[in-house]
């Protein structure tokens, strides 16, 4: 697959490529920090390029596409892990995470975090967790980011989980209460 | 970037003073959106002193840029003591100052800080915070509401398992 984006790209089109593009500008260059220098999805790379002291284009779709690499880096398969070896770390709602979890696995909460920060080894394999592999990325990117080189989240989340190792395991969907 | 203030990030990031949840607060201020990069939350507790309702305690959370949590340091530091009203005379600067000069692309972070702060104080947002604003940018989830959505309360969401869906 051809994964390419240029300064015509909307934002829309950058994030549906390479969604992991918010982070990789953030990262970078601190762009889209809150909702006042966000930007929306009509707007093209060259115009946040350009309200952003005229970035180089090129050099800013060079870091989206290694941010997408680190992404990657940071991913785990549900085969390769063994709860055993990782602290499984569930950020999902209290309610999700009462109805299934992987064994051994823990409740993300504030104080969990804060916990972890001061206390977890930073060669620890944390391995994040969520539904469906969507958010666990960013609490993955954001403990790497604090130097903690073994932070991975799981792909797929629990989901894939449950289709690929624990057939056992409930599958389930989220709807609007 | 200069090495002199990437060092006192790192020196005020090492050992973060009042940062985490505050259970028995009086107040709680929130600004930004932690999905694209950074979000503060601000507890403050009052005591009363001398007739005076002042800051006894302010604590922080934060999962924005390192920039954002050493000025959001600095600062619960710098208004204890303070009235409700005085604390929101400092400006963004004023809180972040032991930080020295910021560079461009970081003076936001200071904003970040001075509008949570105002939030949890009861007063308004001062202005967004920055450079670079966009026409309109849209509301988005965040990253703190997924690290939190587990502690929540109400997630206004229901769990439907599958197999009981094919039932």
């Amino acid at each position: 697959m051809t994964m390419e984006i240029n300064g015509d790209s909307t934002m829309a089109q950058v994030l549906e490529t390479f969604p992991g593009a918010r982070r990789a500008l953030f990262r970078k260059y601190h762009i889209g920090g809150c909702q006042s220098c966000g930007f929306q999805p009509t707007e093209t790379l060259d115009q946040l390029c350009e309200r952003n002291g005229e970035l180089d284009v090129n050099e800013v779709v060079s870091e989206i596409k290694a941010g997408h690499d680190f992404d990657k880096s940071m991913e785990i398969e549900p085969k390769d892990l063994d709860p055993a070896k990782a602290r499984v770390l569930d950020v999902r709602t209290r309610e999700e995470f009462d109805a299934v979890r992987i064994d051994g696995s823990e409740f993300v909460n504030q104080e969990l975090v804060q916990k972890l920060m001061s206390q977890a080894g930073k060669d620890d394999l944390l391995v994040f967790c969520d539904h469906t592999g969507n958010q666990s990325i960013d609490a993955a990117a954001y403990f790497v980011g604090h130097g903690f080189t073994n932070a991975k989240f799981l792909r797929g989340g629990i989901d894939a989980w449950a289709q690929e190792v624990d057939p056992k395991m409930r599958r389930y969907k989220l709807e609007q209460a | 970037m200069s090495d002199e203030f990437q060092k006192k990030v790192e020196e005020a990031i090492r050992d973060p003073k009042n940062m985490g949840e505050m259970a028995d607060a009086d107040s709680v201020g929130t600004m930004g959106s932690a999905n694209c990069g950074d979000m503060l939350r601000v507890w403050v507790k009052y005591k009363e002193d001398a007739g005076k309702k002042i800051i006894d305690k302010a604590t922080f959370q934060s999962f924005g840029c390192e920039t954002a949590i050493a000025a959001a340091s600095l600062a619960m530091e710098l208004i204890k003591g303070k009235t409700a009203e005085e604390a929101m005379e400092m400006s963004g600067e004023e809180l972040a100052a032991d930080l020295g000069p910021l560079p461009p692309t970081k003076v936001h972070c200071t904003s970040l800080v001075e509008n949570a702060l105002r939030d949890a104080l009861g007063g308004e947002p001062k202005e967004d915070c920055g450079k670079n604003s966009a026409p309109a940018a849209e509301a988005n989830s965040n990253l703190m509401d997924d690290f939190t959505e587990g502690s929540r309360k109400e997630s206004g969401v229901k769990l439907v398992f599958l197999d009981e869906e094919k039932d």
